[in-house]
């Protein structure tokens, strides 16, 4: 039997969740682990998705009160600092919802004035102090075709939500786990949870690697295996379907040709798949998402997504040859709550029977409300009784590789 | 793999046990679970040990109710602004928007319901969300203890093996408490849905008169129930019997009425059942 190795707190999953609470938390005086199966951070979730971050016009499709508007409202001021400090590349490039018809800006209409309510007015629940996050605004087809040129020709106008960056989240990843671990924090890479138990206040995690860690607090952020790990202590108090996604990426050559984010409302015909292309940090083109539900093992990429993604690009830019400039196709999963209704929600929670347990659910959307998870994070560990205390020389800029 | 594009009575059992394990996980007091298919007819329902009877058909209407309208409760209730008890002027009441009723969605088809009744409103919609994420599992989720439970599937597994084996036409299980209240209904794939009633009638008239259920009318003289003997069915294939010295009956209906009957007293004779006399 090792000798275990103790800590205050274990967190499960070293993606964009996992070193976003590890990163706030090394700035207190607490003793933390990051455990991840993978021999590097964010291979999986974070390395796949659409790369957008500060989703403040896509935060109007959220539903007021619940914790995915809230975070991901809440986040927008906090990512140019974030940038800045750890200095990842962070581009705004704002984003278009495209208005077909009459029923494309009813729509758009109804959104506006809940995304008016939620955050921008003085007393509203998200309140954003002005200066951080920048109203949105309709823009006509004059102003569209200034902005992107080579747009549809039945794009009547927009809604235009200038707060929306890209980024690439795997150096997010990367530089906020590098940060937390020259502050002092831990991490086991290769290491597979097979097995948790309690005795008590302290939990015993098992790896199949054969290490032992102990810990008082434990925050389950295991991304897409979220539900089997809280399985294994009896914590699952929340269902997840596994949403796979779709993307493809075009060349540089087309990718220069798009400066937004542009994307139009699914239509009945269109459900689920969603219909948007972007640039991304890199000056490539990317379309989608073509998404599916299936079992999570299930990676392949299919001939149909893609079809679906260059139809969706040659849809908005008519013009583009994008069929000839295909780079790659990619898939990733998201961990997709209340399948059966469509409303999304993030899970941060501690379980009724299970204490000093949180279980983490991000999905979509999860990169761009990252940094706030971290201080929602915080809120809980010191209302089940955490005594945290500032260290004193928490140094935001500092790195240190997690591979050693 | 890709996950499958319709329903079994093996997924359907896989999901009713992982709905299962989340109930116990989750402190919820004991209640029944149903899966059903695309025209809301059952494939698997189950009530867990001392759960209550009136719950059974309950998650049954609301595994319907999710299948036929293709949506779940929650989204129901909000879209008819509460009002949609008012449709059951044409379903007498079957028609259940009260939450804990999810349909099972894959490939952007429903292609069933599911339902559970038992706990508070939010705990029913939380597990019969559970039972739709089972369905997106590969793995096997298990749940302890519920002994009479798993001791009555043993005789349903016997009966579905029997029928394997001998090359019967699949048949569809009921097994009925003392009172006549299911505990359990299998439809084997490829039953035909008109045999659930007729299982579940078999099962009922059984336990009613602690009878085979094509003896009734020798002591009873009638062949048509009335008022709460409704469900009186005096075909054969219903047989009453011991467990665990508590009394069930079990219906089973597919094949002609004698065989049903066979099947029944067979597979209960072969894993040593006693059968009153």
């Amino acid at each position: 039997m090792p000798e275990p190795l103790n800590f205050d707190i274990a967190i499960i999953g070293g993606g964009i969740a996992g070193v976003s609470i590890a990163r706030e938390l090394s700035q207190y005086n607490v003793n933390v682990v990051v455990i991840d199966m993978h021999d590097d951070i964010g291979l999986e979730s974070t390395s796949t998705n659409h790369n957008l971050v500060c989703q403040g016009g896509d935060s109007l499709s959220f539903r007021p009160g619940t914790l995915h508007a809230e975070l991901n409202i809440k986040s927008i001021p906090l990512w140019p600092k974030l940038a800045e400090e750890l200095n990842f590349p962070l581009k705004r490039i704002g984003g278009l919802w495209l208005i077909r018809d009459k029923a494309d800006f009813k729509r758009y209409l109804r959104l506006y004035s809940r995304a008016f309510k939620s955050s921008l007015e003085p007393n509203a629940p998200y309140y954003i102090p002005e200066g951080s996050f920048q109203p949105l605004e309709f823009v006509d087809r004059k102003r569209l075709l200034d902005m992107e040129p080579y747009i549809m020709p039945n794009a009547l106008g927009a809604l235009h939500d200038p707060n929306l960056c890209i980024t690439d989240p795997v150096k997010v990843a990367k530089a906020l786990a590098e940060n937390a671990k020259a502050n002092g924090v831990e991490f086991l890479l290769k290491q597979e949870v097979t097995k948790i138990e309690r005795q008590g206040i302290t939990y015993s995690i098992y790896t199949k690697q054969g290490l032992i860690v102990k810990s008082i607090f434990v925050i389950n952020a295991s991304g897409i295996g979220v539900d089997r790990i809280a399985e294994m202590i009896g914590a699952r108090n929340f269902s997840i379907v596994p949403l796979k996604g779709t993307l493809t990426d075009f060349d540089e050559e087309v990718g220069k040709l798009i400066s937004h984010e542009v994307h139009v409302l699914p239509r009945m015909e269109d459900l689920p798949h969603v219909k948007a292309v972007l640039p991304n940090i890199y000056g490539l083109a990317r379309s989608g998402i073509y998404l599916e539900l299936t079992y999570r093992s299930d990676k392949a990429v299919h001939e149909e997504a893609v079809n679906h993604n260059i139809k969706v690009a040659k849809e908005l830019f008519p013009e583009i040859p994008f069929e000839r400039h295909v780079v790659k196709s990619f898939t990733g999963f998201m961990a997709y709550t209340n399948a059966d209704t469509g409303w999304h929600d993030f899970v941060v929670d501690i379980p009724d029977y299970v204490p000093n347990w949180i279980n983490i659910v991000l999905g979509p959307a999860g990169v761009s409300a990252s940094p706030m998870l971290g201080k929602k994070v915080i809120e809980l560990l010191m209302q089940s009784g955490l005594r945290l205390e500032p260290k004193r020389n928490f140094d935001p800029r500092a790195r240190r590789g997690v591979l050693s | 793999m890709s996950a499958p594009r319709f329903l079994t009575l093996d997924i359907a059992r896989k999901m009713i046990d992982a709905m299962i394990r989340y109930a116990q996980d989750n402190k919820v007091l004991p209640g029944s679970f149903a899966v059903v298919d695309e025209g809301g007819h059952v494939i698997a329902a189950e009530r867990r040990d001392n759960g209550l009877s009136a719950t059974f058909d309950i998650a049954i209407d609301k595994a319907w109710t999710a299948a036929t309208m293709k949506t779940s409760a929650r989204v129901l209730e909000v879209i008819t602004r509460g009002q949609g008890w008012r449709l059951n002027v044409k379903y007498n009441g079957r028609l259940t928007i009260i939450p804990g009723s999810v349909p099972v969605i894959s490939g952007n088809r429903v292609i069933g319901g599911i339902g559970h009744s038992g706990g508070s409103a939010e705990e029913d919609e939380a597990i019969a969300q559970a039972g739709l994420s089972a369905f997106y599992r590969e793995d096997h989720i298990d749940f302890i203890g519920e002994d009479r439970l798993r001791s009555l599937r043993k005789v349903a597994d016997a009966v579905i093996n029997h029928v394997m084996e001998k090359k019967l036409h699949p048949v569809v299980i009921t097994i009925v408490d003392e009172w006549g209240w299911p505990v359990l209904i299998y439809r084997m794939d490829g039953a035909s849905y008109g045999y659930l009633e007729v299982s579940r009638d078999r099962a009922w008239t059984a336990a009613a008169f602690k009878l085979p259920s094509d003896e009734v009318p020798n002591y009873t003289g009638t062949e048509h129930g009335s008022e709460w003997n409704e469900r009186l069915n005096t075909s054969a294939g219903g047989v009453p019997f011991r467990l665990q010295g508590l009394l069930f009956a079990i219906g089973i209906a597919g094949n002609k009425p004698q065989e049903d009957k066979e099947i029944a007293i067979s597979v209960l004779k072969s894993i040593g059942v006693e059968l009153p006399v």
